[in-house]
Parts: C-alpha cells; sequence; structure tokens
C-alpha cells in the first residue's frame, strides 16, 4: 500500500508484449498497466496464452518483443530478453502444481527460499512460524508433502510463495486441483492474504467467477490478444466484443443474431429492436441478460416459442434453458418453474438489447 | 432336496470364489521357491553340510574358499555399483536435464548395453587385451606390439571395467526414469527462490532422485555380485575367484556340501545389500514426487559444452556396444585370434573339419552340437517366456483381486523371493533339490524340465510386476462393464482383458525370451550334454581356447535376441490397432 504514495509509477506495466513459439504466436501485442495493491486477474479459456503472459511476468520466459516493467524498472524485454532473473525481481509465483519439494518437510519448504536470500537463522525461523500461522498450517510444520492433504499442499504452497515477502504475487490457476467447496474457502483466504501482504497480485484462471469474485483489474484473453480490461463491474456492464459478453457473467448471457428487414432487426419473423442501433448493418447480434428474457407471455413484448431444455433453482426464481432453433437461450422465471423437456414454453424479451454487437463480434457504439 | 439344494451351490460356490486358483498358486510358489531354498538349508545341516560351513568359514581352507573370494566380490560390487552411478548417471543427466543434441538417439545408445550378454563384452576384452602370460595366442594390442600388463590383461580391474560396461545401462534406466519425473515447476520454483543451477541441482534435483540413485547403486551392486561370466572368463585363468566362481567350482567339481554353503553366503551378501538399501530408501522420506504440469521437464542450456558432452556420450555408447561387437565380428573371421583384422575366413563359421585350423574342428553352423544348442536355446527362452507370463498373470491377478488379505500378501512376498537369491545361487538350489530322486520322482538334474522349472522360478519377481502392470491397464470399470452386460468369465477373458493385454504380456515375453538367451548363470550349473544351449557351448569353447568360436556363437546369441525385439516391435503395433504406434 506504500508504495502507492511512493511514485507514479505502475507497479506492473506491460508494454506492446509478444511471445512467439516458432510459427505459433501465443502472446500478440498485450498492453496492461496496474497500480500497486491491485488485484489482476487474467481470464480466459485454455491456450489463450495467459499462463505464458504470466511466466514471462515471472522471468520464467523472454518475451518476443514488447517490454515488463516493475515500479518502473524494465524486468523483460524483447530486446533484452530476461534482464532482471526470476529471483531478483522480488515477485513469487504459486504453481498450479503447488511444485512443492517432495524431500523437505512444510517448515523446510518454507525456509529454503530464506536460505538462499541468505536470511539470518532466527529471522529464518522467525519469519516461517508466522506464514505457517497466517496460513493457520502451524500443526504441519514437521510433515512432508506427501503426508499432507491436497488443500493443505496448496496453503504450504502460498506460505512458502508470500515467506519472502514479495512485492509481487503471481498465482497460475491455483485452485483448480480443489474440489469446490475448498475452492471458494481459498478464494477468501487469498484475498484476505493479498490484502495482508500488500503486494500487487496477478492471478490466472479459467474460471470467470474467480475473475468477477477476486480482481480490482480484469484481463479477458482469448487467442493470445487481450479482448477487454479493466474493472470486473465494467466489464460486465460494458463488454467490448461478444467473446467478453458470454464469457463473464452468471448466468451467461444470450446473444440473439438478428438482420435487417425494413426498418427492424428480426430473429425468425419477430422484430427486436429498430434497424437503427445497428448502426446501418445489415446483420447484428443482440445481447440479452438472463433477466431481461421472462418465460411467459409478456404483454407488449416480443415473445416467441421454445423448446424447454431445463431449469435451476437460483435465490428464489428460475434460471431457465431453452432451445430456439439450434439457439441456446437463459431466461428467468419467477419462483419455482419446471417443464418436461421439449415442450414448447413462450420467452418474452421485456427489456431493450444491452448491447448491439456486429456479427463479427466487434461492439456497435450507440 | 434340501440337502441337494444347499450342497450344489455351495461346491460351485467355491470354485467361483476362486478357492482353486490360490491354493494351485501357493502350491506352485511353495515349490518352485521354497522348497528348494529350504532344501539347500537343510542339507548343510547335515553331518557333511556342517563339515562344510566349518570348512568354509572356519579352517585353513578358508581364506581361499571364503575370505578372499568375499574380498573380491565386495570390490568388484562397489567399483561397478559407483562406476555404473557415474557413468549412467552422468548420461540420464545430460539425456533429461540438458539441451544436449541428439538426445533420443543418446537415450537409446545408453540403453543398449544391457540387451548384450555380459560374456560378449568381456570377451571382447579378451580379444584385444589378453597377454600370452598364460600361454595360449595373445590379443590384438599384444599382436600387434603393444605390451599389456598383466592387470589389464586379466582380473579385477578388467572384469570391473566389463561389469560397467555392462550394468551402468540399468543404472541409465533407472536414475532418468527418475529424473524426468521431477517436474520443471520444482525448479522453476527454486529458480523463483532466486537459487542459481549448482544450488538448484544440488538442493533440489539430487535429493528428489536420490531414492532412485540408492536403487540404481543396490541394483548394480547386486548384479555385480551375481555376476559369473565376467569373473570366469577374465578372472579364472589367473586364480582370481568371486564368490559365484567359487560356487561354480566346487559345484562342478563334486563338492557339493560347500558349494551349496557358498550359495547360501552368497545369497545372504547380496540380499543384506538390496535389504539395506531398502531400508534406506523407505519410509517417510520414501516421497513420491508430486507431478508437475503435464510431466515437463525443465532443460538447462550447456552453452559451448553441447557438443564436446555429445562426443563424450557417443563415445561410452561406441565403446560399450559398437565396439564389443564389432570385435567379435571380426575375431569370428579371424584364424589367428590375435590379428583380428588380417586373413579373414568364414571357416570358424561354416568350414568343414578335419584341416589344419581350429585343430580340426569345423565351423559352428557345420556342428551339430551347435545346431542343436541353437533350437534348444530358442525352445528354452519361448518356454520359459510362456510359462513365466502365465503365472505372472495368475498370480497377479490374484494378488490384486485379494488385496489385503494374507494370502495376498504372502504371495506377493514369495514371488519376490527371487530377486534376493543371485541366479548362480539359485541354480545351486535346484540342483539341491532336484539332484537326486524325490520319492517316486527321478532325478531331474541335467533335464530341459529343470532348466524351465528353475528359469521360471527365477523370473517369478519380473513375471508378478508386468502381471501387476498388464492388469493395471485393465480398469475394473471396464471388466464390470462387460459383466453387467451378462458376459461369463469366458466370454469376457476372450473379448475384454485378453486383447487389452496382450500388448503388455507380449512385452514382457519377449524380455524373458531375451533374459533367458543370454544367460549364462543361470544355466551354468543346470546344464549338461544332453540338454545343450548357445551361452553354454560359447562359455565352453572360451574356456578352452577357442575364441573365435565364442564370438561366433555370441554373435548369434546377439542376433536371436535383436530378431526377438523387432519382431516384438513389429507385432505389438499389429496387435493392437487401436493405439497409435
Amino acid at each position: 500500500m506504500n508504495a502507492l504514495a511512493t511514485g507514479t509509477a505502475d507497479a506492473i506495466k506491460i508494454r506492446s508484449l509478444v511471445k512467439r513459439f516458432g510459427a505459433f504466436t501465443a502472446v500478440k501485442d498485450v498492453n496492461i498497466s496496474v497500480p500497486a495493491g491491485s488485484f489482476l486477474v487474467l481470464v480466459g479459456p485454455s491456450g489463450c496464452g495467459k499462463s505464458t503472459l504470466l511466466r514471462m511476468l515471472a522471468g520464467l520466459e523472454s518475451p518476443s518483443e514488447g517490454e515488463i516493467a516493475f515500479v518502473g524498472q524494465t524486468v523483460s524485454s524483447g530486446a533484452g530478453g530476461v534482464i532482471a532473473d526470476a529471483g531478483k525481481r522480488n515477485a513469487g509465483l504459486v504453481f498450479q502444481s503447488y511444485a512443492l519439494w517432495p524431500h523437505m518437510t512444510v517448515a523446510g519448504n518454507i525456509a529454503w527460499p530464506l536460505k538462499v536470500a541468505r536470511w539470518p537463522r532466527d529471522k529464518r525461523e522467525q519469519r516461517v512460524r508466522e506464514v505457517l500461522s497466517l496460513l493457520g498450517i502451524d500443526t504441519l510444520a514437521e510433515r512432508y508433502p506427501a503426508e499432507i492433504s491436497g488443500g493443505q499442499q496448496q496453503r504450504v504452497a502460498i506460505a512458502r510463495t508470500i515467506a519472502p515477502q514479495p512485492s509481487i504475487l503471481l498465482f497460475d490457476e491455483p485452485l483448480s486441483n480443489l474440489d469446490a467447496k475448498l475452492r471458494i474457502e481459498m478464494r477468501s483466504e487469498l484475498m484476505r492474504i493479498h490484502r495482508a501482504t500488500g503486494a500487487t497480485s496477478v492471478y490466472v484462471t479459467h474460471d470467470q467467477v474467480e475473475a468477477m469474485t477476486m480482481a480490482t483489474h480484469v484481463a479477458v484473453l482469448n487467442n493470445g490478444r487481450v479482448e477487454q480490461f479493466g474493472k470486473p463491474i465494467d466489464l460486465l456492464r460494458n463488454p467490448q466484443t461478444t467473446f467478453v459478453a458470454t464469457f463473464l457473467g452468471t448466468p451467461p448471457a444470450n446473444l440473439i443474431p438478428v438482420h435487417r428487414a425494413g426498418d427492424g432487426l428480426v430473429f425468425g419473423d419477430m422484430v427486436l429492436a429498430p434497424a437503427s442501433v445497428a448502426a446501418g448493418r445489415d446483420d447484428a447480434q443482440l445481447l440479452y441478460r438472463a433477466e431481461d428474457v421472462s418465460v411467459g407471455a409478456v404483454a407488449g413484448a416480443a415473445s416467441l416459442m421454445a423448446r424447454f431444455a431445463e431449469a435451476a433453482p437460483i435465490a428464489g426464481r428460475t434460471m431457465v434453458t431453452a432451445m430456439v432453433g439450434d439457439l441456446r437461450v437463459t431466461a428467468m422465471a419467477d419462483s419455482y418453474f419446471t417443464a418436461t423437456p421439449g415442450e414448447p414454453i413462450p420467452l418474452s424479451f421485456i427489456r431493450t438489447p444491452d448491447a448491439v454487437f456486429a456479427a463479427t463480434g466487434e461492439r456497435i457504439q450507440q | 432336496m434340501t440337502s441337494l439344494s444347499i450342497s450344489a451351490p455351495s461346491g460351485s460356490r467355491l470354485l467361483r470364489s476362486g478357492f482353486l486358483l490360490p491354493a494351485i498358486l501357493v502350491a506352485i510358489v511353495a515349490i518352485l521357491v521354497v522348497a528348494p531354498l529350504l532344501r539347500i538349508l537343510f542339507t548343510t545341516l547335515t553331518p557333511e553340510g556342517i563339515a562344510a560351513w566349518k570348512a568354509v568359514l572356519a579352517s585353513p581352507l578358508s581364506a581361499n574358499l571364503w575370505w578372499r573370494p568375499l574380498l573380491n566380490t565386495m570390490i568388484l560390487g562397489f567399483s561397478v555399483g559407483a562406476g555404473c552411478l557415474l557413468i549412467g548417471g552422468f548420461l540420464a543427466w545430460l539425456v533429461v536435464l540438458t539441451d544436449v543434441p541428439g538426445r533420443r538417439f543418446l537415450g537409446l545408445m545408453a540403453s543398449l548395453p544391457y540387451m548384450i550378454p555380459s560374456f560378449a563384452a568381456a570377451l571382447a576384452w579378451g580379444t584385444l587385451f589378453r597377454n600370452s602370460r598364460l600361454g595360449g595366442s595373445a590379443g590384438f594390442f599384444e599382436t600387434s606390439g603393444l605390451a599389456i600388463p598383466d592387470w589389464l590383461a586379466w582380473g579385477l580391474i578388467p572384469t570391473a571395467i566389463v561389469l560397467i560396461a555392462h550394468y551402468y545401462s540399468l543404472a541409465y534406466t533407472i536414475i532418468a526414469a527418475a529424473l524426468s519425473s521431477v517436474g520443471a515447476d520444482l525448479v522453476e520454483a527454486g529458480q523463483m527462490a532466486g537459487a542459481k543451477r549448482p544450488r538448484i541441482f544440488f538442493g533440489i534435483i539430487l535429493p528428489v532422485v536420490t531414492p532412485a540413485l540408492i536403487a540404481a547403486a543396490s541394483l548394480t551392486f547386486a548384479g555385480a555380485v551375481a555376476n559369473f561370466a565376467a569373473p570366469a572368463l577374465l578372472g579364472l585363468p589367473v586364480r582370481m575367484q568371486t564368490l559365484s566362481t567359487r560356487l561354480f567350482g566346487m559345484i562342478e567339481t563334486g563338492q557339493n556340501e560347500r558349494g551349496f554353503v557358498l550359495a547360501l553366503l552368497l545369497i545372504a551378501v547380496s540380499a543384506l545389500f538390496l535389504w539395506l538399501s531398502d531400508r534406506i530408501v523407505s519410509g517417510r522420506k520414501a516421497f513420491i514426487t508430486v507431478t508437475g504440469k503435464g510431466g515437463r521437464t525443465k532443460r538447462f542450456p550447456l552453452g559451448a559444452w553441447r557438443w564436446p558432452l555429445f562426443a563424450i556420450a557417443v563415445i561410452i555408447g561406441f565403446l560399450t556396444t559398437v565396439l564389443p561387437v564389432l570385435v567379435l565380428a571380426a575375431s569370428s573371421l579371424a584364424p589367428q585370434s590375435g590379428a583380428v583384422f588380417s586373413n579373414w575366413t568364414l571357416h570358424f563359421w561354416i568350414g568343414e573339419g578335419g584341416g589344419e585350423m581350429a585343430q580340426g574342428q569345423a565351423g559352428i553352423f557345420r556342428n551339430p552340437v551347435l545346431i542343436d544348442a541353437i533350437w534348444n536355446t530358442i525352445r528354452l527362452g519361448l518356454v520359459v517366456a510362456f510359462t513365466t507370463m502365465l503365472l505372472g498373470l495368475g498370480l497377479a491377478y490374484t494378488i490384486v483381486q485379494r488385496r489385503g488379505s494374507l494370502l495376498a500378501t504372502l504371495l506377493s512376498q514369495l514371488a519376490f523371493l527371487p530377486l534376493l537369491v543371485p541366479s548362480i545361487a539359485f541354480a545351486a538350489a535346484y540342483i539341491a533339490l532336484f539332484g537326486a530322486p524325490i520319492g517316486p520322482l527321478p532325478s531331474l538334474y541335467g533335464t530341459f524340465a529343470l532348466l524351465v522349472i528353475a528359469a521360471s522360478a527365477h523370473n517369478l519377481p519380473f513375471a508378478v510386476q508386468s502381471g501387476r502392470s498388464v492388469l493395471g491397464q485393465i480398469s475394473a470399470d471396464i471388466e464390470e462393464s462387460a459383466r453387467l452386460t451378462g458376459a461369463g468369465l469366458i466370454r469376457r477373458l476372450f473379448a475384454i482383458i485378453f486383447p487389452l493385454a496382450i500388448r503388455g504380456l507380449f512385452a514382457g515375453a519377449i524380455l524373458v525370451f531375451v533374459k533367458m538367451v543370454r544367460d549364462l548363470s543361470l544355466v551354468v550349473l543346470l546344464f549338461t550334454a544332453t540338454s545343450p544351449v548357445l551361452s553354454m557351448v560359447a562359455y565352453r569353447y572360451a574356456a578352452e581356447g577357442f575364441l573365435q568360436f565364442a564370438n561366433a556363437i555370441t554373435l548369434v546369441i546377439l542376433v536371436v535376441c535383436l530378431a526377438a525385439s523387432f519382431v516384438a516391435h513389429s507385432l505389438q503395433n499389429r496387435v493392437q490397432k487401436w493405439k497409435a504406434p
């Protein structure tokens, strides 16, 4: 937190970053900056380049082009390769596999990086005790990694990473090997640790819920490119591409393909919006959130018949999925609702579309 | 009525619950493994046996019978263990953890020497280095005018070198497997902590693979201690005795009791070290590596050292695989065993007997004993491969099905017992048990059947292990889903289990076949003139000084082994079409 006051330099600044493996470009022209103390989440489907980006931040891969600067200091660049070694960036990485050294006890695992950094013995022991109790694993100190559970291993991996007090914490899908309940628990645990250390965190995940709940800043990646970067709520409210619009949010939003007929945009034979919102285009996609589509006919709203697929009760209402031809549409029903799969049910579009996208995926500004 | 309806199902339940199979297996294992070992022990407890214990351990003879051979055996064991660890470890490090060029090629070369019988290297050594001290023809170097000192021609040093050249590839295989299980994440976690390369190597990589290093050292130690061929060919001419050559000599000269005592002592020595190494490795520190992402390994750049280190690895591979084979081939064509590269002739292969050469003996392919030996060897390999895999599958099935039960524990412990017994000592135990008629059964000594039984027994540990890995590929789910369709046991066996297991069984069988074809230390005691095998014929020729014949036969053994591996390789891809080659 103090870093905020000390200067204007961003804690992490990524500029025009490119990473190529042979002919394959894993990361394409990425530009991201976050202030100290941020919790940046890189989210995207597998293979989108988010782990490669993280490994470049860690100093384990060198960029092909562009540069990375930590608090104004360039640590990697396309021209200079890895300028500051992985161990010299004051950064810590929590591996997806935890990467605990199997021949050292829990305490040994945590102490080793401190030994490498030449901490004096008494300070080392004190720090090991400190992080053990911060993570609530004091009783495991003398166990070997093979003797503790996956959730405990996860805590040891985090303890080991924060022990040398890095100013940047990197997480590579740390929760993906845990069961659902433990994952939710560790989520708040991680945020607590992030705040307690005051470090700037970069967190890689494919789970958009983790991104939405933990991040101060989110970068949605797809095919090596940043589709959109910003505060989670802005991305949710104001998606710039159909990829972001459908990737974020629970339940997922609907994209309805429409084409122009006269001065209206129609889906099937139903007019959903005036042609003007598509700025003169013949084809467009309309974004409707689940809460914008209602089960049952509503007076004055455009409605169509769909085949019921499934229903899931959520917080007193019901999320209903139905098929319109091959298109999957998610709608909300008040109170409890169910039907036989295949049964025709009416769906009504009760609000105007939240956003309009071109057929190619980019946002059409109103 | 009631009695019928009760007795009929209970009878079939007895069968269905598989009471019969375990009972048969326990009996087989008891006869194959326990009986010979108990018998050899009890034979040494008779008055003659007690006298033999005294002669071996506490008499003026004991220095010659026990202490000196023990010392030689220990020196060989430790130097071979250390040498294999160094060379095998170096190659494993190079291939797995660095960016050395041609890694696959180097890995293949490093795994080859184990396929070549250890007496091939010993014979090649003799062909090159033997000197004229013992009379007979000198080797290549001395014939070419280089004086070869005794220590380089005979005894401990050449024996150790030859054994290292053979066993380092075993160490390589074990260490390379361990090194590739060290995930890149473990190394990168060290880098993130700021550790430099030496620190990562000594602080992380080395400790993680320590169990594998200990296993490699102890297995190569045990191999060297049990080996017969190398010390017999390079040590016996100068009266250097190891426990295994001593044991052979005793039984060969009819002093069976003393031989049995030596066999028991050899078992004790070998088992003690294997047990000790197991103790060091097991316990809380018997960590399984928490595996990394997709088994990715971190390769360190060698920089300027890439090509020099590549060259060193190639030279090691060349000296231990290509060169011995070339020397054997050249020597089998040379009329004068010292002048390896001149006046080549095919006499030793196909020449007619009665001439000047080779004291009038015919070439090996005109020698009826040899033709006999070829068929015997192949027959032995095939039969033992079959019985071994059958037994292994049955044992593994029973052990897996009854996991945790006393029976399963007993069976698996007994089946792994032969691992602790050097093969020549095992052969001695078989002589103790079957050397004389048992009740109405005739003596099996010198029969083909005894070879098969002893070999099957000795291969049991390997058989159970590969049986388990084969069954491991067939999950319980697969079998149960077949059972839910209503298919009976036989049908399931042929439609589901057999097709899935065939590849693994085949691979195991080929390994057993190759092991048998190149084995000398097990057959050397059990062999007789009526059941000659190739390795034994080669050994006899070498012992009588006909190096060219011995070398030619060794090449035949090599060709049979290579052909088997090749057949296995090409068949494997055909039997399971759904698997990518």
